[in-house]
């Protein structure tokens, strides 16, 4: 089952194997269902509503305090961000993707402009519920609890959204094997893990409320081409399966190549 | 429920850091906990003697009411103070009933004196014209120092103020003299006085008033005057060698119906407390006092026995503060660095969602945690040593306790006069409670003390803690970290 779910997040191919009669009868239905889930999908895409955006970036601009008058991070960007997709979020260094994000992810405040989520401005949200519940954040440097292990990162943030269910452990252990990783890892200390390892377990942390949406901060920037690519597969098959709007920030072109829709941020003032 | 399985986590990993402020904490308590016994046991110590000296008041005179139109480089000032002196209104035994009626006054007891010439015995020659005892002969009611004797009748023995402060103690007594003496014509006389007329226990002498009326009285004890009290004498003779001694009632009853025996009355009343002596001494003017007369308290020789309590008292308090700034501010630099160390921590929890308070809660409940633990041993330990340190530091007040007991049971010829075994018995005497060692408790109130001891550290070291939690910003602390 594991190395099915594995196969689910490409890591290996199982191609070559011998396989029955009723395991091929299984695997034809569940390809005719995602066939039929993709069409359903392309329709829903053709006729985009207001409903689907889940995420409305409007006018936003952002100034830090100690910054001149018309010393912008951030000026004017009005992004929509729907269900279901895969966005990138590109732009030169130094361009605001990073601040861009902190405003989605409510670590920041827009100086001017709002930002819509699910219906209700960021304004009006209390914004630690909002990131506990609403929202997974993955980064590039995986900001895990170095002296807990695994699950225990995974748990402490289910913890934190106040889940009530029994088996913490056992669900926590189910997203580290969904998002590719050994139910063996789940006890060690993650300094003991690999960066690709440890970025896994920070995509099962942000997943362990089962957020609407995941932001990711250059989630593959220290990560070898093997292993982004794995990563991207899981992030993909996140907003393509399970519904989710997935927002990576970044400059990789490998990423860029496997998103939905890129959004460009350009410098706001060139010296 | 989560912040504390997180903080208990925490409290683990940091083993080391949360020992130091264990350690340091076990410290501040221990100390609080021996000072605060100390202290508490100070207090009560000194209550306990200033009880023992009852609030006394006593009447005396308002000389700078009476020397205030007084020039003594003029004949007739001094005439006139003399005349002005003549005149003040004494007061009678109904007078100082009168007084006594008062909300301010728990008890009184006077004493009671009249001037006799000898019939059987004779007067013991000095060279002081004065045989009156120390407080007697105001006004002009007096006419003692012309008679052989003075019969001073004590009202209780409570009055008898000279054998609580040793200027007289008893020499020879009988066995049933205290049973006796308040109950009829009964006398103690000087030891000098019984050798100049060759008298002793139960034997009768016979006293007259001018009028030529005798009056017959039992000898049911003989005292000296201690040397180091007779100031000032002169003679071969002690001042109180012609002072017989007798209960109130029998001088009462010699001048009743008898008006020509004029008599002279001291009292003593026991107020409440030294707070309402102004009040009091108005009601007195009310009541009638002359306004040349005042009331005098013993609030300063209270205060006196207690002055070497007090310097403990001073040193614990100032220990005690001393130690709680040192402690306080340790405490609070350690929790500081544990704050910058922890920063990272702080900025994960904050970005997926942990709300400040909640966070704050977790590094408040972690000092908690370890306090508790470490309240609860300093507590411990220092119940166990704060008797003997108290012990230790109260040495000497313990002597001198012990002492004065055993001084005033002396002075009344060494009898258990009806008192609990170790304490001195009757209102307005010394009630010193002989003390073999202080018993420096570790009771609910220096519990309650070092709780709210506790909270107060707590409170102090984790407002490191609060403000920082406040003023960090999650992606600052994360961008520093990258």
């Amino acid at each position: 089952m594991a190395n099915m779910k594995k196969n689910n997040y490409g890591s290996k191919d199982s191609l070559g194997k011998n396989v029955s009669s009723k395991e091929i009868k299984i695997k034809n239905k569940v390809n005719k269902d995602i066939s039929k889930k993709k069409e359903k999908k392309e329709v829903k895409e053709k006729n985009t509503s207001p409903k689907d955006i889940i995420l409305s970036i409007k006018n936003a601009s952002y100034r830090y305090s100690d910054a001149e008058e018309d010393d912008y991070a951030l000026k004017n960007v009005s992004f929509d961000f729907e269900c279901g997709k895969l966005y990138a979020i590109r732009g030169r260094s130094g361009s605001g993707k990073t601040t861009l994000l902190s405003l989605i992810s409510g670590l920041e405040k827009c100086t001017e402009g709002e930002i819509i989520f699910d219906g209700k401005s960021l304004k009006d949200m209390n914004l630690d519920k909002y990131r506990n519940s609403d929202i997974g954040i993955v980064f590039q440097s995986y900001n895990l609890l170095p002296f807990m292990t695994a699950v225990e990162n995974i748990i402490l943030s289910m913890d934190v959204n106040g889940l009530k269910i029994k088996n913490k452990k056992e669900k926590a252990i189910e997203l580290m094997e969904k998002v590719g990783l050994k139910a063996s890892y789940a006890n060690r200390k993650v300094l003991r893990l690999s960066g690709g390892e440890q970025q896994r377990v920070a995509i099962a942390r942000s997943l362990s409320y089962n957020p609407k949406m995941i932001i990711a901060d250059e989630p593959t920037g220290n990560l070898d081409k093997q292993t982004e690519t794995e990563i991207l597969e899981i992030f993909k098959k996140l907003a393509h399966e399970e519904n989710k709007c997935v927002i990576i920030v970044t400059h990789s072109q490998n990423v860029c190549d496997t998103v939905d829709k890129i959004y460009d941020l350009k410098k706001v003032k060139e010296k | 429920m989560f912040i504390l399985k997180n903080a208990w986590i925490s409290i683990k990993r940091n083993k080391g850091r949360n020992i130091l402020i264990g350690i340091i904490i076990l410290i501040i308590a221990c100390a609080c906990t021996i000072t605060l016994a100390i202290k508490n046991t100070a207090v009560d110590l000194i209550n306990s003697y200033k009880s023992a000296y009852d609030k006394e008041v006593t009447i005396g005179f308002n000389r700078e009411n009476m020397m205030k139109d007084f020039d003594p480089s003029q004949e007739e000032g001094r005439e006139s103070a003399r005349e002005k002196f003549e005149n003040i209104a004494s007061y009678t035994i109904s007078d100082v009933e009168k007084f006594a009626d008062s909300d301010y006054i728990e008890s009184y007891y006077y004493t009671y004196g009249v001037g006799l010439n000898g019939n059987s015995i004779k007067k013991a020659e000095i060279e002081s014209n004065s045989n009156m005892p120390n407080g007697f002969g105001h006004g002009k009611e007096n006419n003692m120092s012309e008679t052989d004797f003075t019969l001073t009748g004590y009202s209780s023995e409570d009055a008898m103020s000279e054998f609580i402060s040793g200027a007289y103690t008893m020499s020879e007594i009988t066995d049933n003299a205290w049973d006796i003496a308040f109950n009829g014509n009964y006398v103690f006389i000087n030891e000098e006085l019984a050798s100049y007329n060759n008298l002793k226990l139960n034997d009768k002498i016979k006293l007259e008033d001018e009028d030529g009326n005798v009056y017959e009285f039992e000898i049911i004890g003989i005292f000296k005057e201690n040397e180091d009290d007779n100031q000032g004498a002169m003679s071969m003779f002690s001042n109180s060698v012609n002072t017989i001694i007798t209960n109130s009632d029998a001088v009462v009853n010699l001048t009743n119906g008898n008006e020509n025996l004029k008599a002279s009355i001291y009292p003593t009343f026991i107020i409440d407390s030294y707070d309402n002596v102004e009040k009091l001494q108005d009601e007195f003017y009310e009541k009638g006092l002359d306004e040349n007369f005042i009331l005098q308290t013993n609030e300063e020789l209270a205060e006196s026995g207690v002055a070497s309590v007090k310097n403990i008292l001073s040193f614990s308090t100032t220990f005690l503060v001393i130690t709680l700034i040192i402690g306080g501010i340790v405490l609070f630099v350690i929790n500081m660095i544990n704050i910058r160390e922890r920063k990272y921590e702080i900025g994960v929890l904050r970005t997926i969602g942990i709300s400040k308070l909640k966070l704050t809660m977790q590094f408040v409940a972690e000092l908690v945690i370890v306090s508790v633990v470490a309240l609860t041993l300093g507590t411990g330990i220092g119940a166990v040593s704060s008797k003997g340190v108290s012990n230790s530091l109260l040495a000497n007040e313990i002597n001198s306790s012990n002492e004065k007991t055993e001084e005033v049971n002396k002075n009344f010829g060494g009898m258990n006069r009806g008192g609990e075994k170790g304490t001195m018995h009757g209102k307005g005497m010394p009630v010193v409670q002989a003390y073999d060692s202080i018993d420096a408790v570790v009771d609910i109130k220096v519990l309650l003390e070092l709780l709210s001891i506790g909270i107060s550290l707590v409170l102090v070291s984790s407002i490191a803690s609060m403000v920082s939690i406040q003023r960090f910003s999650p992606l600052t602390i994360l961008k520093e970290r990258s």
